[in-house]
């Protein structure tokens, strides 16, 4: 009874749009100039740059047009997409979010008890998924940089930090730096 | 005396007890378990989710940010009644969403997320779709009069002057008015020029459901020459469409009702604004007759004032217009059209429609059914209506915030 399912490809990748017509295999290759950061296949091993592997194609995808459209600053990527056209950020996307992710980092038992705890407190898996896997527009959190979560959530707290609703910098406001560095160093343990 | 003593004596003991906690590890008991009076609360869109609701993972929509290419938005998907007609008006607008008619057809365009103000310029045989502004935060509402284009932001409202002689290179902006609540949740203001000259435009309540303050779930009007604002309603928990009847004056609104009690209720609402001080319920009653689990203790949905419809569970009914034109059939003349976006928080999607609303000549609602159909494909949807608009030539446009399009209804006998 259920019907033909002409979206396929976009619901397969969290998007209900006909034009998400994404091409992982040309975004391999599209995908090369940024290995220098992001690392090969998007298992980044400079904790300053988050691994982008296996991450939700739509969050990749509105990340590169808030770089492009001037939403997010960044002065290291706006020279990689600054010309970029929407097709080949839908296919980067694609490619990334095929892509395993790298492993968890370690973190002390008594770290790791508080970042739950903050966590908890704070209802991150809401939005970010209760394995915090990401969805959507949304994303991954498990085993992401250490370094990068505090300097994103830092950068909420702060309003400094592009924000496509709002929800992140509303939730980064109670968390105290302790809370931040807590927190990242349990998810990046995911 | 003893009242007068009692509350410092109550918050000494609490201060003691939070000092005492803060140094001891947490002895496991129930109150130790609580959470802590400052416990950050859930995402707005999460408040009030029970907890056996979780498992359905439902959650916004994401924000539309693109637009389709016009050869790719699949127009010939949009069903409407015998002899009327669906097009592509404009492509090529990210986020387009409430819409404002300025001179010579000019319509300007507000977005919510991309910061874009659009002009979209008709040019005869195809729209120019021009970027008037950039950067901006929340620009949702527009609204116009008299060659100024008014802006409504997060928590301010801009005024353009002398927009029309000056598209490509539009004038500084001057603040019409500062100091609105900077909320997110339902921050985002839909806005229309009065018959009297004054600003509508909501503030929504900061959450599903929530005490809102005093300021908002509120209808409020500004007099931009003066800077004065009033309320012109309460109870309302999110209204993102807004109109006057053509004849009788009255402000007439659509509102969106508040998440996670069932997949069919509460209904959006129609509303009309009859008398001053009116208050709609929230967040006490929905729909005019559906006690809130929470805040609804102690209340009768009598004490409210009642909606002029129920539209639908989760529809989100949005931009609304009354049908002036003459173009359409003389059964349409002030009519209401609704944006209907769609749902998110239901099992089965809806909404994603145009609805058409008949009200009798007392102006109580006669009929409310489908106008144009065909946004959701089985359970998938391909774009989202946001806001109508009657165009001079007496057709309807619809804005699409996920197609990045505006669509254009007409009737051909």
């Amino acid at each position: 009874m259920r019907r033909a399912r002409p979206f396929a490809l976009a619901l397969a990748l969290g998007i209900a749009l006909p034009a998400w017509a994404a091409d992982a295999e040309a975004g391999k290759r599209k995908a090369e100039p940024c290995a220098a950061c992001h690392g090969a296949a998007g298992v980044s091993t400079n904790a300053q740059f988050p691994s982008l592997a296996g991450e939700p194609p739509l969050y990749v995808y509105y990340q590169l047009l808030n770089f492009r459209d001037g939403r997010r600053k960044n002065d290291v990527m706006v020279p990689f997409v600054a010309t970029m056209a929407d097709e080949d950020m839908k296919d980067i996307a694609a490619y990334y979010a095929a892509q395993a992710r790298g492993p968890g980092r370690e973190v002390e038992p008594a770290i790791a008890d508080a970042g739950k705890a903050v966590e908890a407190r704070n209802h991150c898996g809401s939005c970010h998924m209760p394995d915090f896997s990401g969805q959507k527009h949304i994303p991954r959190l498990a085993g992401q940089h250490y370094d990068y979560l505090v300097k994103s959530l830092r950068g909420f707290k702060s309003n400094t930090r592009a924000d496509l609703d709002g929800t992140m910098s509303e939730a980064a406001q109670p968390l105290s730096e302790k809370d931040i560095t807590d927190v990242a160093a349990w998810l990046a343990a995911r | 005396m003893s009242n007068r003593l009692a509350i410092p004596l109550a918050l000494a003991a609490a201060w003691a007890t939070m000092l005492a906690t803060a140094q001891q590890p947490a002895p496991p008991t129930p109150a130790a378990q609580a959470p802590a009076a400052a416990a950050p609360i859930p995402p707005s869109w999460a408040q009030g989710r029970k907890a056996d609701q979780e498992a359905a993972n439902l959650s916004p929509h994401p924000p539309g940010l693109t637009a389709l290419a016009e050869k790719e938005i699949p127009v010939a998907n949009l069903k409407a009644p015998p002899g009327f007609h669906v097009t592509v008006y404009a492509a090529g607008a990210p986020n387009a969403r409430s819409m404002a008619f300025g001179k010579d057809g000019t319509l300007f365009v507000g977005t919510r997320f991309p910061g874009n103000v659009y002009a979209i310029v008709d040019k005869g045989d195809h729209r120019e779709v021009k970027t008037i502004a950039k950067g901006m935060y929340r620009s949702n509402g527009v609204a116009y009069k008299n060659g100024t284009l008014y802006v409504a932001e997060l928590s301010r409202i801009l005024k353009y002057e002398n927009i029309d002689a000056n598209l490509d290179n539009p004038p500084a902006p001057k603040v019409v008015y500062d100091n609105l609540p900077k909320d997110e949740a339902h921050g985002w203001k839909f806005m229309t020029m009065g018959p009297d000259g004054w600003l509508y435009f909501q503030i929504g309540a900061p959450g599903n459901i929530v005490m809102p303050p005093y300021t908002h779930a509120t209808i409020n009007r500004v007099n931009p020459d003066k800077g004065v604002l009033e309320v012109v309603a309460r109870g309302v928990r999110n209204s993102v469409g807004m109109d006057f009847h053509p004849v009788t004056h009255e402000l007439w609104f659509t509102n969106n009702g508040r998440d996670w009690v069932g997949d069919d209720m509460p209904n959006d609402t129609l509303h009309r604004v009859s008398a001053k001080n009116m208050n709609f319920g929230y967040p006490f009653c929905h729909e005019g007759a559906l006690l809130d689990d929470e805040f609804g203790k102690g209340h009768t949905c009598d004490e409210f004032d009642k909606p002029a419809a129920k539209l639908g569970p989760h529809v989100a009914a949005l931009g609304m217009r009354f049908y002036t034109g003459s173009q359409f059939p003389a059964e349409y003349r002030n009519n209401i059209f609704i944006a209907e976006h769609g749902s998110w928080n239901r099992s089965k999607k809806t909404g994603y429609n145009i609805s058409r609303v008949v009200l009798d000549a007392k102006g109580k609602v006669v009929k409310y059914e489908p106008f144009i159909t065909g946004w959701l494909q089985g359970e998938e949807f391909w774009g989202r209506p946001a806001d109508v608009q009657v165009a001079p030539d007496g057709s309807l446009l619809v804005s699409d915030d996920t197609a990045g399009a505006i669509f254009k209804v007409s009737y051909r006998k």
